[in-house]
């Protein structure tokens, strides 16, 4: 159970950042970098390349495989050797990514050449040579690798003072919770809470719900001072399903009254993920309705879409529909409802309809043509809609109250919800 | 330096080693705070990055070591390779202890390797734990660099001891190492008892989710020898089914799998085949890489426990813009779960993918159309009826896919879709894969009594046999052969059968169509009463089993749960180098089922390895498994201590005949449940697998794959 190493290439294939391949050949990350863009480029869609990349021969080093997955412009490569677990390679890839997003904000090969000696560092840090991941909270990362824009802010104002810089801490892992820094101090102590739900769903030509789930996150921020131990309760959480937690969270409270009680990590954090399932067999339904006819001619079609919002009091906002047109459609036209748009991506032959807000039980439509070289074109059967609902929650899961001990100050406490459905409507 | 902190973009220049040489030695002077020699370091560093040859610089590099500076010196060890840190090895800060072993482990020379020896024996007491925890896993870089040094250094020892360390990084990086140690063909033997085993356990709330994994998967190495230990057990890690890290989630997975092996109560069992679908379906929420990770692994879960996710046959539907790969893994995962209740919603989402625009989808998704028919039954004829709304489209991949599995569900239900042979016959010309032609050929010789033109039908087919590629000519020779026994009469069907034979046999280079040419004709020659009896005699019907993996093998696999093994669904020895082999060990609470199809392990060419045994009180029963022999073949387990295992003498060689027996149960509910005949009820039961090898040339249902073709 090892990871070889880790490698992040640009857009173009081209590796930016590699870990250090000690116990293997350095002609090893070459191979599986070659091999992977030698995937891509034969796979008819870049994503439909095999994420577990088996390498059969990298030479002295016997076969292995290369784990892949890409962020913005950057992929990321976990290369394994060995009966490794590939999901763990991808835990830990996410982990990464997720430290980088919160040391440089926004990823980018640009980004990450400007850090390159912090992400070495980072990257030093969280995975040792023999490819057992080390310290990947975030909190006890910040002690050790300072985050460039403190490091700059640091050096400038007290000089390089050697090892004993202020912002270094001579015992990083002295916190007994280990995902808490010891000694937090904050002027004002808030804690936010973001409930994200999004409900994914799969829609039959009739209107009928094959498949409708709500996943949830909950999204924590953290400012509190000290080490306060947090009991959250909801007032409805029977529905939840399927829960996992941060580490932070004591599993045994959960399982018994259905309470979260844990010590939250400083800064932000996802406390925990659920699925939402109502009672009895009832399915979430879908907020809107989608009416269509797409007829196939030669070298051809025609469509005809109509959407009806059914919610009643609530605005749907960034309404997006997409219809893939085909290999080989070039172009189409479109009549679309007032303060609505579209376009057509003759790359991606995706057609895209875009509603900025539909406002409570009205209908908006889309009447168009579209061409193609493909003598039977042959689109996509199904639409996918995907859009937000603000202020709203699909479970109305409600925090009842947050208890806190062990500090003797009171925090501001704030919940929001958000939800966003990603639907597939089929014709 | 101060300024310089978002710009480091511009050290990826390329520079030449002289330069850098002279900017160095230009830096020592008047470089108080060393920024200057930073920036000269910085710019190295981003050279070796670019892939330039550094290595020139060494020496000059080696002489910065001296600088107090703690960036400098990551900076460094990070990529060069100096063998001076012994003296940072007693730096008061543990940091700079933790990395300096960390840096010496990374550098297999001998030299390197000694000095490393005397300073990890210290850092592994360090009274600081992050140098413990470092010193545990540079323990087995020191074993690869040496195995047996390491072991007569007394390190394995010591890492042992790390087990019962107060902090749970400690005790998880020291499993780690352990575990790395074990893996390794000509490693010590690492095994757990229950002491052990338990305190780890006590571990895990405390450490980190990468801890976790380590500590969750050296559970392995925990063979219960009571059902009520591997109860206990899987009650107390049941609770990590519930991390937000995927890996976490599969391991725990696993570890339940593998404790079910050795457990009694039905009722916990049922429970937990319960508690496991729910996070396997969260793993689906995730991006498309781990969903195919999970995919891979349900596939392998739902096949030795079928009641995990009975009822989830839903989630497993298929979206337009998932990858391809999750995909074909849903697609396979629901037939899997498909059962008469849930045949129709099945039917109908793949009579969608036939239509998607993906060309290998569609395909699979209609060969699963097919093979739905096969497997349930009454949905069989909703099934043929979608596979003749599909040959209606003239969607010519999608006819060919869909005469190739008609051709199989006459096979299982014969003498009754023969109906719709004429409805195939329309389609012949659509025709032109080599599969589905050999599959239409088939369909024509075989029922060649019911299509009124089948000689002609012969006849136009038999027209292009030379330009035909192999798999076709050899249908072609079957299907005139017996066309000419079904219309013995007939002129067309003599002069063709002698046609195709004299082809086979003269103008051929292929010795398999040869070989079969001639054994027709003699065949023909001698008797054709009773070549009619042989090419014509009634052929096994085929069952879905042959679509099951052998039992034996997929407890294996299930121990390999969420590595690669599991993606490729094969045993990591088998393409992995060096990989250790993974086997389910007996022991009095191993379930009969399992103990009678195990698979043991054969560790070959193992020199004598010391046996470690675990801290603590000893165990009550000595948990080392013995070296075994050095052996090509696979070993005989141990003959069974007490008289009351009569299953367990058997289990050693074949497996034949084992899938049949087995799979009535296995669709229903697990396959624990299953008073077996040849379990420890009849004594006698196993007598037939005494003679294992000798059986091994009996055609087995497997096979009759074969035998088709040939008749």
């Amino acid at each position: 159970m090892a990871i070889d190493g880790l490698v992040i290439l640009d857009s173009t294939g081209r590796p930016i950042v590699q870990s250090g391949f000690r116990s293997t050949s350095p002609a090893y990350p070459l191979l599986h970098i070659e091999a992977l863009n030698d995937a891509l480029s034969k796979a008819p869609r870049p994503a439909d390349a095999d994420p577990v990349l088996y390498v059969p021969n990298t030479g002295i080093d016997g076969p292995s495989a290369c784990c892949h997955v890409k962020r913005g412009e950057l992929r990321f490569l976990g290369l394994m050797s060995g009966d490794t677990d590939p999901l763990y390679v991808f835990a830990f890839l996410e982990t990464f990514i997720s430290i980088l997003r919160d040391y440089f904000g926004q990823l980018s090969a640009e980004t990450l050449k400007e850090n390159f000696d912090v992400v070495y560092q980072l990257l030093e840090e969280t995975l040792d040579a023999g490819g057992h991941p080390s310290t990947t909270s975030i909190n006890a990362l910040k002690d050790i690798v300072l985050p460039p824009s403190l490091l700059s802010k640091v050096l400038s104002v007290a000089g390089v003072s050697g090892l004993a810089s202020p912002g270094t801490n001579s015992h990083p892992f002295a916190s007994p919770i280990p995902w808490r820094k010891v000694g937090v101090r904050y002027n004002s102590n808030e804690i936010f809470f973001d409930v994200a739900e999004e409900l994914k769903a799969v829609v039959n030509k009739n209107g009928g719900i094959i498949v409708s789930s709500v996943w949830g996150k909950v999204h924590t921020n953290c400012r509190l001072s000290g080490t306060p131990d947090l009991l959250l309760s909801f007032s409805n959480a029977q529905p939840l399903t399927d829960c996992s937690f941060h580490p932070c969270v004591r599993l045994q409270r959960w399982s018994r009254d259905k309470n979260l009680s844990f010590v939250p990590p400083d800064g932000r954090f996802i406390l925990m993920e659920y699925k939402y399932t109502p009672g009895g067999v009832h399915h979430v339904a879908v907020p809107f309705a989608l009416k269509a006819s797409v007829d196939c001619e030669v070298n051809g079609g025609s469509f005809d879409v109509a959407l009806t919002s059914r919610l009643t009091t609530k605005v749907l906002e960034n309404m997006n529909v997409e219809l893939y047109l085909g290999e080989g459609a070039t172009s189409a036209s479109c009549v679309v409802s007032n303060n609505t748009s579209w376009n057509f991506d003759p790359r991606t032959r995706i057609l895209h309809w875009n509603i900025k807000a539909v406002s409570p039980s009205s209908s908006f439509s889309l009447k168009g043509t579209f061409s193609s070289t493909a003598e039977q074109p042959r689109p996509s059967h199904a639409f996918r809609a995907r859009f937000e609902i603000p202020q709203h929650s699909f479970s109305s899961l409600k925090v009842d109250q947050l208890k806190i001990t062990g500090e003797m100050y009171k925090p501001y406490k704030g919940v929001r919800g958000r939800s966003t459905g990603d639907v597939e409507w089929r014709w | 330096m101060a300024a310089q902190g978002g710009q480091d973009a511009k050290f990826f220049q390329r520079g030449k080693i002289q330069e850098f040489r002279a900017e160095l030695q230009a830096a020592e002077a008047k470089d108080k705070k060393f920024t200057k020699r930073k920036t000269v370091l910085k710019k190295i560093v981003a050279n070796i990055t670019m892939g330039n040859d550094m290595s020139p610089l060494f020496t000059d590099v080696v002489q910065c070591l001296g600088i107090p500076l703690l960036e400098i010196k990551k900076t460094e060890q990070i990529h060069l390779v100096i063998p001076s840190f012994l003296q940072d090895c007693n730096d008061r800060n543990p940091l700079i202890r933790a990395l300096a072993i960390r840096t010496m482990s990374y550098i297999p020379i001998p030299v390197v390797t000694e000095a490393l020896t005397e300073q990890l024996r210290h850092c592994l007491k360090d009274r600081d734990p992050y140098v413990r925890k470092t010193a545990a896993i540079c323990v087995a870089k020191l074993y690869t660099a040496d195995p047996r040094k390491a072991e007569k250094g007394g390190f394995v020892e010591m890492l042992r001891d790390l087990l019962l360390d107060s902090n749970a990084t400690v005790v998880s990086n020291a499993v780690a190492a352990l575990s790395e140690i074990g893996d390794r063909q000509d490693g010590v033997i690492f095994k757990l008892n229950l002491t052990v085993a338990n305190k780890l356990l006590a571990a895990l709330g405390e450490s980190s989710e990468w801890g976790q994994i380590y500590i969750l998967d050296s559970l392995l190495r925990y063979v219960p020898e009571r059902h009520t230990d591997a109860e206990l057990m899987a009650e107390r890690i049941i609770i990590h089914l519930q991390h937000a890290n995927s890996a976490v989630v599969l391991t725990t997975i696993k570890i339940l799998l593998y404790l079910m092996n050795y457990m009694e109560n039905r009722k916990l069992m049922d429970y937990i085949c319960k508690k496991m679908g729910p996070p396997l379906v969260t793993l689906l929420s995730s991006g498309p890489e781990v969903q195919y990770v999970a995919l891979r692994n349900i596939l392998l879960i739902i096949q030795r426990r079928p009641s995990v996710l009975k009822n989830d046959v839903k989630v497993f539907f298929c979206k337009y813009n998932d990858p391809i790969y999750v995909k074909l893994a849903k697609l396979e995962i629901m037939y899997r779960l498909a059962r008469e209740e849930n045949a129709r919603e099945v039917l109908a989402e793949l009579q969608e993918y036939a239509s998607e625009v993906d060309i290998d989808f569609v395909r699979k998704a209609v060969r699963s159309i097919g093979r739905l028919a096969i497997k349930v039954q009454p949905a069989a004829d909703a099934c043929i009826q979608a596979l003749l709304d599909l040959i209606e489209t003239k969607v010519t991949y999608v006819v060919q896919e869909a005469v190739i599995v008609i051709k199989d569900v006459f096979r299982r239900y014969p003498g009754k879709y023969e109906g719709i042979i004429p409805t195939l016959c329309e389609n012949l010309d659509a025709l032109d894969e080599p599969e589905s032609k050999a599959a239409m050929i088939w369909i024509v010789g075989q029922f060649a009594n019911r299509i009124d033109n089948a000689d002609e039908l012969m006849d136009d087919l038999t027209y292009t046999f030379m330009e035909e590629p192999v798999e076709v000519q050899l249908a072609l020779l079957t299907a005139a052969v017996k066309l000419f026994i079904y219309k013995a009469q007939s002129d067309t069907s003599k002069a063709l059968v002698h046609k195709v034979l004299k082809w086979a046999t003269e103008e051929v280079d292929n010795p398999d169509l040869r070989d079969r040419g001639f054994m027709y004709w003699r065949l023909l020659a001698i008797n054709p009463t009773v070549a009619g009896e042989i090419v014509l005699a009634e052929k096994p019907a085929i069952t879905t089993d042959s679509d099951r993996m052998d039992r034996g093998a997929l407890d294996q696999l299930l121990l390999h749960t969420g590595t690669l093994g599991s993606i490729y669904h094969k045993n990591p020895e088998t393409f992995i180098r060096n990989a250790a082999g993974k086997a389910l060990t007996d022991s009095p609470a191993l379930n009969p089922l399992s103990r009678q199809v195990l698979v043991p392990l054969s560790r070959p060419n193992i020199p004598p390895a010391i046996h470690v045994p675990g801290p603590g009180p000893p165990p009550p029963r000595e948990a080392s498994v013995s070296p075994v022999p050095p052996t090509a073949k696979p070993a005989p387990p141990a003959p069974p201590q007490t008289g009351d295992l009569i299953g367990a003498s058997s289990s050693a060689d074949t497996l034949d005949g084992e899938g049949e027996n087995e799979h009535e149960s296995g669709e229903h509910g697990d396959e624990d449940s299953l008073a077996s005949p040849s379990g420890s009820a009849d004594p006698y039961a196993n007598l037939d697998n005494a003679f294992g090898s000798y059986l091994a040339d009996e055609p087995k249902p497997q096979a009759d794959d074969h035998l088709t073709r040939l008749f």
